[in-house]
């Protein structure tokens, strides 16, 4: 049984190796993003992604499925275990790849509108882009790690999934209009990483996918919270240096105040 | 709201100098450097532990120096003795985040530092609540006084003696070394200046003269919590600037309020308080690391 878990493990990495570059894009969707530039500046509090496009099919067959993907980056997760009556953190799984922000909207749910495999090659989920790389600690599951990763992602609301229309309350969902047009709104929680995303709009007809468009959204710090991330990881040094003598002199500043008083 | 650049999470401008500003306030009320409850409360604030212990040392190094100018015109700094603890200190914090950035990495740092804490602020709290406790009762401690008789540490007797004259000691380099290197690798850890843990060890193991205590283990606190600073940023690129400009504003305010306050309340009642508040921020930790997580997973290495 172990050893069926650990081939079927190994087939899902090698599907997610082949069909690492979702590239096989057409982009022949007529797709637009509202803000291919969003700024982050010392009021920054997260943003909204708007995704809009038409369906060429003239009488709106067809399902439509945009993803809003981070860049892919390494991730670890750990499982807490009991040592001595303390919970402390168990040996570190490693994922090589693992989208840092993922939100897939959908005109209705997923399943319906693409087959399993359809959805692991396109990686149209969080789960069949992450990448295992180590090991799990003997007697784990590594798609229990998998399924942990999505789970705390989802809950950090790094991943994000949105099935049918959006409800009144909640900003943020796929919304359909007459003669094709659609428009799909994400929100970006201010914790989603400063780089560059890509927004994937497919247009899906009978499980087969009939067209796609990709279009790259970046995301970059400006003004003093540019200067500050610049200097603290090009010139690190004089980062501290000049942190050090910050505070050498709001404690001299306090010492003058308080010796007047 | 304003945006972390380093933390990369936005924070209420208000809410962190509230925090701070309390911190301050206690620190100046008692009278300690206040990093061992600023830390932890960063941490309870959301901060990423890594971040909370390496911007927390900016702020004693400000608490410090500002500490450091009025002592050096009372002249109650050896500097002979605090040039030795800062040697020790230095390679001291170099270990420190040398331990630190490998916790990092193996996912324990968090453990780690919840340990510490725990260990760190029952102790300490529960002195503090048995000191107040005896002195209410009105019975007399064992003060400082009586232990400063000429009675011999290990730091009489190990070798490479020299003379402190301004401690009016004549003891081994030895002791300050490695107290100063001990106290340089918890700050690193921990994100304290250990003031707390220096002054009581220079009073009973190199039986230093109280005034000068003081002084001297500010004069060690601030090298230490600065190189801490510097190593930090070049190793972790740990140190928020702006999380660093608000505790600093925050924690300087609320010092000054807390020891004009403090000079007129009873020194034992506060003592108590804080042992109190100390013991139930432990009990806190304790809760966390032994009831069984809703989540058993967690993400590790979040700043790699």
């Amino acid at each position: 049984m172990k050893r069926a878990l650990a081939a079927l493990a190994f087939a899902l990495c090698c599907a997610t190796a082949s069909a690492q570059q979702p590239g096989d894009m057409l982009n022949d969707l007529p797709a637009a993003v509202a803000e291919e530039q969003i700024t982050v500046s010392s009021d920054y509090r997260g943003s909204y992604i708007t995704v809009f496009g038409v369906n060429p099919d003239r009488r709106g067959r067809g399902d439509i499925v945009v993803v809003v993907r981070g860049p892919s980056e390494g991730a670890v997760v750990m499982r807490k275990r009991r040592v001595f009556g303390l919970w402390i953190n168990g040996d570190p799984v490693e994922f090589a790849q693992a989208p840092s922000f993922f939100a897939v909207l959908s005109n209705r749910p997923l399943r319906q509108i693409a087959n399993a495999q359809s959805i692991w090659q396109y990686q149209l989920d969080p789960a069949a882009s992450a990448q295992l790389a180590s090991s799990v600690p003997a007697g784990g599951d590594p798609s229990a790690y998998r399924r942990a990763l999505v789970r705390l992602r989802y809950a950090q609301g790094l991943y994000q999934s949105y099935a049918g229309q959006p409800r009144p309350e909640q900003r943020g969902g796929l919304t359909m209009y007459q003669g094709g047009l659609f428009r799909a709104v994400v929100r970006l929680p201010a914790n989603a990483p400063i780089a560059r995303y890509n927004a994937d709009t497919y247009l899906f007809r009978d499980g087969r996918l009939i067209s796609s468009q990709r279009i790259p959204i970046t995301i970059s710090r400006v003004g003093i919270e540019r200067r500050i991330h610049d200097l603290a990881t090009t010139a690190s040094w004089a980062y501290g240096i000049m942190t050090v003598l910050l505070a050498l002199f709001a404690g001299w500043v306090a010492a003058l105040i308080f010796r007047r008083t | 709201m304003i945006y972390l650049p380093i933390a990369e999470m936005p924070v209420s401008v208000l809410l962190v100098l509230l925090v701070s500003g309390a911190v301050g306030f206690v620190s100046g009320l008692v009278g300690v450097g206040g990093g061992f409850i600023m830390t932890p409360a960063l941490i309870f604030l959301g901060v990423p532990a890594p971040v909370a212990v390496a911007t927390g040392a900016s702020q004693i190094a400000a608490t410090s120096f500002s500490g450091i100018m009025t002592q050096t015109r009372r002249k109650a700094v050896d500097w002979r003795m605090g040039l030795l603890l800062s040697i020790g200190g230095v390679a001291g914090s170099a270990s420190g985040v040398w331990i630190f950035e490998r916790l990092l990495r193996l996912g324990q740092l968090d453990l780690i530092i919840s340990l510490l804490y725990l260990v760190l602020l029952s102790g300490v709290g529960f002195l503090m609540l048995s000191e107040s406790y005896a002195l209410i009762r009105g019975r007399t401690t064992r003060g400082v006084s009586i232990l400063r008789r000429p009675a011999r540490t290990v730091a009489h007797t190990l070798p490479f003696r020299i003379a402190f004259p301004r401690s009016g000691l004549y003891i081994s380099v030895i002791p300050p070394l490695a107290l100063g290197f001990a106290i340089g690798t918890l700050a690193a850890i921990m994100g304290i200046g250990g003031g707390f843990i220096l002054i009581p060890a220079m009073i009973y193991l190199l039986r230093m003269p109280t005034n000068v205590v003081v002084g001297t283990s500010l004069f060690q606190v601030l090298i230490v919590s600065s190189l801490v600073v510097v190593l930090q940023s070049a190793a972790t690129r740990t140190v928020d600037l702006v999380l660093a400009a608000l505790l600093m504003l925050g924690g300087v305010i609320g010092a000054q309020f807390g020891a004009r306050i403090g000079a007129g309340l009873k020194n034992e009642q506060i003592r108590g308080l804080l042992g109190i508040l100390l013991i139930l921020a432990s009990l806190k930790f304790l809760w966390d690391l032994v009831i069984p997580p809703v989540e058993p997973y967690v993400l590790g290495g979040g700043l790699w």
